[in-house]
């Protein structure tokens, strides 16, 4: 395990933000850790790299404990932080530069290593820029050289992508992709769930410190009873046939909101077909009709009862 | 660690705050007062000094007729002297009766109690009079009837000295707002110290954050930053210093040495009292930043920097403060060099400022110790 958590509680004062928090992060994992805003993501991050005192609990990062003097453990971790945290009076190049310079001592290989982290951000054109002078996703992929400049082994990310343009996003998605490819194993911390859905190869949903659920995405999916939602739009829909649709085999729920059936039905083939037969039997006209394999949102729904966000 | 500092010391002097506030403000303002000052100062409402001589000499006492005929442009005369004993003399300064006694005619030695422009009249008097008598005494030892000649009769007149100070050349008397001026920009050093503490303190900043988890030991970070704050520092003050020394021609007494000296220990005072408060507590970051710029002002408001009578109702009513307020101590410990041969005082000054530079570093280095915290 390149990371293991136990047991980890965290208060301030009375809140309890991290409530015996278990994570376990394997080699070359991209792992997700989703969790809706206040859940304790940064928390348990901060904890992670000791930054913060915890009340309980024992983590290890590359099998050895962390503590805040565990020196060889941190010259192979990255931290992108959830707030930009770059020094204005210094361009692009000069703060890769520096915070590289904090892992590498060899001069020669902090000026490549601070390169090659430019290029992979694609900052080239603004290795002269000073931060004031970037965009909001400029500036977040700034951010992230600066933490993964030294090609650590371990990179650990709190929510990269907030307040991103789409363009952005998907640069810095992919270029977490890319990383793991070369060999880091990544920590990612978000509340967006189509991000996790996209990049992350494990996952741990977490709610008020706590981990609801774990493992990958077909796993989460398949622990939810929910196998599909259909919806269709139709205007002679009625209580009869809300009814008679829930008699159904596999379907579970059935409701008609703003002329659209919503049906919520178990795994299981052909459920789409019965449906149509009995909506063609009836000479019930409808309109487009939509098939929705369950998200991570719904796994969320349904084990806290309230939506990822809001 | 080179790399460190160097890119630190990029960081404090690109900062166009910083640079205004640590190396053209104290410049604009010595300016400003070299102007005002200079030109505004007249001897037209000026009140005699009472002082007190104590001499063994005979009649024709060369100092005793020098005081007793010195006088301002408008006839007032410059001092009231008292004749008595050393003893007599030291009581009435201690009652504040007078504000100076002269022992000695040979060798005039002066003792003062406050420092202030009376006290620096009276020094300037002093000194002009060393001189001349050296000049009289050079003349007559080259031609010794230089005397029935008349060649001494200009030198003679006490007056050189009013015509001297008058003319603004020589702005002696307002000591009290350059020297003030000089420890100001020293403390302001804790600017920097404060800026550099925040930059390492995970719980205060995202950057501190951010090199707090690298494999950097905290204090080699600490050190690294914190000479970056000196170079910076010794920038600002030798840029100040050498206005006032070559351009404006403040005098700072005989030797220069203790100047920087003093120069050097207050401005650690400075980087150690900012470090102190970046490392005490949580508090937002504008909020330490006020509280330095408060200590620093309120302290050097104190010593006369904006109005120099606050200087003597310190010294009356509430005196122990001028032991622990650093540019009180920056200030008196540049005034007993401009006005004693001896370095005791100075020793003094610069002892308490040392030690409270050593506790102010101390109480940081504790709060900079703790690499993980209860909450950021
Ligand atoms: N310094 C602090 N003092 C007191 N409470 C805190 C502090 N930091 C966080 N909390 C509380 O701890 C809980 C977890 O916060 P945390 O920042 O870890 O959440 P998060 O999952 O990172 O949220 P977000 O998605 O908004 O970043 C929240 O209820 C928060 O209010
Ligand atoms: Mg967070």
């Amino acid at each position: 395990m390149i990371v293991k958590v136990k047991g980890l509680v965290k208060r301030y004062d009375k809140l309890v933000a991290l409530d015996y928090l278990d994570l376990e992060v394997a080699e070359g994992e991209i792992f997700g850790l989703l969790g809706p805003n206040g859940s304790g993501k940064t928390t348990a991050i901060n904890c992670i790299l000791s930054l913060l005192k915890y009340d309980k609990g024992s983590i290890e990062i590359f099998g050895k404990p962390m503590s805040a003097d565990a020196y060889d453990i941190k010259k192979d971790i990255g931290v992108i932080m959830q707030n930009v945290a770059v020094f204005e009076a210094l361009t692009v190049y000069e703060n890769v530069h520096y915070f590289c310079s904090l892992y590498i001592k060899d001069k020669a290989k902090v000026k490549e290593l601070t390169e090659e982290a430019i290029r992979f951000v694609s900052l080239e054109e603004y290795r002269n820029f000073y931060p004031k002078k970037l965009s909001g996703g400029l500036l977040r992929r700034l951010n992230i050289a600066c933490g993964i400049a030294h090609k650590p082994k371990l990179i650990i990310l709190d929510e990269p992508t907030v307040a991103v343009d789409p363009q952005s996003r998907n640069k810095i998605l992919e270029g977490i992709k890319r990383l793991n490819q070369e060999g880091a194993t990544i920590i990612y911390t978000s509340h967006y769930m189509e991000e996790v859905e996209q990049i992350c190869t494990n996952i741990a949903i977490i709610d008020k410190g706590r981990v609801i659920a774990k493992g990958t995405k077909d796993e989460l999916k398949s622990m939810i009873s929910i196998g599909e939602k259909i919806t269709i739009e139709t205007y002679q829909g009625n209580e009869n046939m809300v009814n008679e649709l829930k008699a159904f085999p596999n379907v579970f729920s059935v409701e008609l909101r703003d002329n659209r059936l919503e049906i919520k039905s178990n795994r299981g083939k052909n459920n789409l077909v019965h449906i149509l037969d009995y909506l063609n039997k009836n000479q019930i006209s409808f309109g487009r009709i939509v098939t929705e394999l369950p998200t991570l949102n719904d796994v969320f729904l349904e084990i806290t009862g309230k939506e990822l966000r809001d | 660690m080179f790399q460190l500092y160097k890119a630190r010391l990029k960081c404090l002097v690109r900062s166009k705050e910083n640079i205004f506030w640590s190396y053209l403000f104290p410049i604009l303002l010595a300016t400003c007062f070299y102007f005002t000052f200079g030109n505004l100062w007249t001897f037209e409402d000026y009140e005699s000094i009472s002082i007190a001589y104590v001499s063994e000499g005979g009649q024709d006492d060369a100092l005793k007729m020098a005081m007793e005929e010195a006088h301002t442009d408008n006839g007032t005369p410059l001092f009231v002297v008292n004749y008595t004993s050393e003893k007599e003399a030291s009581k009435l300064l201690e009652d504040n009766e007078i504000e100076a006694y002269i022992l000695g005619d040979s060798d005039p030695k002066l003792y003062i109690k406050n420092n202030g422009l009376n006290e620096t009249i009276i020094k300037s008097f002093l000194d002009s009079y060393r001189r001349t008598s050296i000049t009289v005494q050079t003349i007559l030892n080259n031609n010794p009837k230089a005397l029935e000649e008349g060649l001494l009769d200009d030198l003679m007149e006490a007056e050189t000295f009013v015509y001297e100070v008058d003319n603004g050349k020589r702005p002696d008397v307002m000591l009290i707002y350059f020297y003030s001026l000089l420890a100001y920009t020293c403390l302001f050093a804790s600017g920097w110290g404060l800026d550099e503490v925040i930059n390492i303190q995970a719980n205060q900043s995202h950057r501190g954050a951010r090199v707090s988890v690298s494999p950097v030991h905290k204090m080699k970070l600490f050190l690294s930053n914190m000479l970056a704050a000196i170079t910076a520092q010794a920038g600002g003050i030798t840029l100040l210093f050498i206005y006032l020394y070559n351009i404006l021609k403040i005098d700072f007494g005989d030797s220069l040495f203790p100047v920087i000296v003093t120069c050097m220990v207050g401005s650690f005072t400075g980087l150690a009292l900012g470090a102190m408060v970046g490392a005490l507590g949580k508090g937002k970051v504008e909020s330490k930043e006020a509280i330095v710029t408060a200590i620093v002002l309120g302290s050097s408001f104190l010593t006369g920097m904006m109005i120099v009578n606050i200087k003597y109702i310190i010294c009356k009513f509430a005196p122990f403060l001028n032991y622990i307020n650093p540019a009180a101590l920056i200030t008196d410990a540049l005034y007993s060099l401009y006005y004693y041969d001896s370095l005791h005082l100075f020793y003094i000054n610069i002892g308490i400022l040392s030690g409270l530079t050593v506790v102010f570093g101390f109480i940081a280095f504790l709060g900079i110790r703790r690499k993980t915290y209860a909450s950021i």
